[in-house]
């Protein structure tokens, strides 16, 4: 009743690898009276951000504290229906939402509780998912694209695979704790094909001739190549507008090439990830032509070149601010 | 749409040190109506027992006017009760008066007392003794005193005394035995 007489305050917290980041708004009558962010060293809540954050909620009653989740057991499930969750996820021991009604996102709730007990201090109103935030942010691409979403954080990333706004795929996975799993999965796979090659040689005998390349002939029709029709079709499916959104970002960026190891090991997370959506059958497989990654950690030009040149991907980066996206849901959550 | 995995707490303009303050304000407004309600009380109890005050002061008035009404009737019944007491006491003394007035020879048969006078009746064995023995004490007593005679078939006398005692003399008389009573009773009274 007296809400809209009082100043609003959204704290939005951000967990980073070894720091905190929290980001802070004063709204009034639909404007921005002040925004500030600021950075601690504390992977949970220390007195320095205490006192900061209090300085601000002591401003309003009506002060809404988020925090972007964190928990490595959260992830995405293609459905809503309660009987088809179970195919994807055991969700006993998980909170759940859906999304528009198409598809559902869960997280821990043990993990939930001891981010409640974490920052008790302080409270937390609103815990969000990153593939929520992952859907917000790319909305304009999601509705009418097929391509992979990534939203790279300093520690997790979370992928997501639409097809014009229906979850295909989903995955949030933590850059380092899943380093040594992934990434010596993939490296393990490579070099038992590699021994395996090595140790059997290659016995011409067992090649089998190509008995089935008759299907070759239908490339007799490829003189005709007058009707280039497809190929126009082929340059309508590049998505020009965030070609250009990403020749700023590169201008501006330059040719960094900082964080090697990190972006190499978000790639081979991108990489077992893509694979696994191919290969297990509850997934709908669809051919990923393109991938969209929401930027919250400043990645360099190096995944890009990654998976444009390994997997044959169209990558476009967008830069986000997660603690503003953050905050931006906390708003949309409260006029909802 | 809900996006947050958590519901947002609920959220009140009533801060701890709002509801400290209005817990402050109220206990401060309802002291000083409950100090207003129990003066306006009073002075209405005041007011009431006061105006009660005021028409008992009134009854208690008329009770006073009208018992100094009763205490003057009372003594103007006292000193009337007094004046008959001292008109019978001096009535008395006069019969008594009267009666060791008559001689042994003369026998009475009746006697009117008046209120200024007295009427006797009665016999005598002849004049002289009614003359020396009775009429010469009536005539000290009375101012006036007739006396007539009826002779009776046995040789006495039937007589009729008639005695009167003027007016002024009267009262004097009786004025001067009252307040002697009255002396003399006060002097019992100091005593």
């Amino acid at each position: 009743m007296f809400g809209s007489l009082y100043l609003k305050v959204f704290v939005n917290i951000i967990l980073k690898r070894s720091e905190t980041t929290v980001y802070i708004e004063l709204f009034s009558n639909k404007n921005i009276i002040k925004n500030i962010e600021e950075t601690f060293t504390t992977k949970s809540i220390n007195e320095k951000m205490l006192d900061f954050i209090l300085e601000y909620t002591n401003e309003s009653p009506f002060y809404y504290i988020s925090i972007l989740d964190t928990s490595s057991a959260q992830g995405a499930i293609p459905t809503c229906s309660k009987n088809q969750i179970g195919i994807f996820h055991d969700v006993t021991s998980s909170e759940h939402r859906c999304f528009k009604e198409k598809w559902s996102y869960f997280t821990s709730r043990e993990d939930l509780y001891a981010l409640e007990k974490t920052y008790k201090p302080i409270g937390i109103d609103f815990v969000f998912s990153p593939f929520v935030m992952l859907a917000e942010f790319f909305k304009d691409k999601i509705d009418s694209h097929l391509a992979m979403f990534i939203l790279v954080e300093e520690k997790y990333l979370s992928l997501a695979v639409f097809d014009k706004s229906e979850l295909l795929f989903a995955r949030h996975m933590d850059v380092q704790k899943r380093r040594d799993e992934e990434a010596l999965l993939v490296y393990d796979e490579k070099a038992e094909e590699l021994h395996s090659y090595l140790d059997e040689g290659i016995d011409l005998e067992e090649i089998n001739p190509i008995d089935e390349l008759e299907f070759l002939d239908d490339f007799a029709d490829i003189a005709d190549l007058d009707a280039l029709e497809e190929i126009d079709e082929f340059a309508d499916s590049q998505d020009l507008e965030e070609e250009f959104y990403q020749d700023q970002i590169q201008e501006s960026k330059g040719t960094l090439s900082e964080g090697f190891n990190e972006d190499f090991q978000r790639f081979l997370l991108i990489q077992s990830s893509v694979k696994r959506f191919y290969l297990e059958d509850k997934y709908k497989s669809i051919f990923i032509e393109s991938v969209y990654i929401a930027d919250g950690s400043g990645v360099s030009q190096d995944l890009k070149r990654y998976l444009e040149e390994e997997m044959f991907l169209s990558v476009y980066v967008r830069k986000i601010d997660l603690a503003q996206q953050v905050c931006e849901l906390a708003k949309a959550e409260l006029n909802s | 749409m809900r996006y947050s995995y958590t519901k947002p707490r609920k959220k009140s303009i009533f801060t701890p040190e709002l509801k400290l303050a209005l817990i402050f304000f109220i206990i401060t407004l309802g002291m000083l109506f409950l100090t207003y309600g129990f003066l306006s009380f009073k002075d209405f109890s005041f007011q009431s027992q006061k105006a009660e005050m005021i028409e008992k002061r009134f009854d208690l008035g008329e009770a006073i006017e009208e018992m100094k009404a009763q205490i003057a009737l009372i003594n103007k019944e006292s000193l009337l009760g007094e004046r008959i007491t001292t008109q019978n006491s001096v009535l008395k003394d006069s019969i008594t008066n009267l009666f060791d007035l008559i001689p042994q020879r003369i026998t009475l048969s009746e006697a009117s007392l008046l209120e200024n006078g007295l009427i006797l009746h009665g016999i005598t064995p002849n004049k002289d003794i009614y003359n020396f023995m009775l009429q010469a004490p009536l005539r000290s007593i009375f101012h006036k005193t007739y006396s007539s005679f009826y002779p009776l078939s046995n040789g006495w006398l039937r007589f009729v005394s008639t005695n009167y005692i003027e007016d002024d003399s009267f009262e004097n008389n009786i004025t001067d035995i009252t307040e002697e009573k009255a002396l003399e009773k006060e002097g019992e009274d100091e005593n």
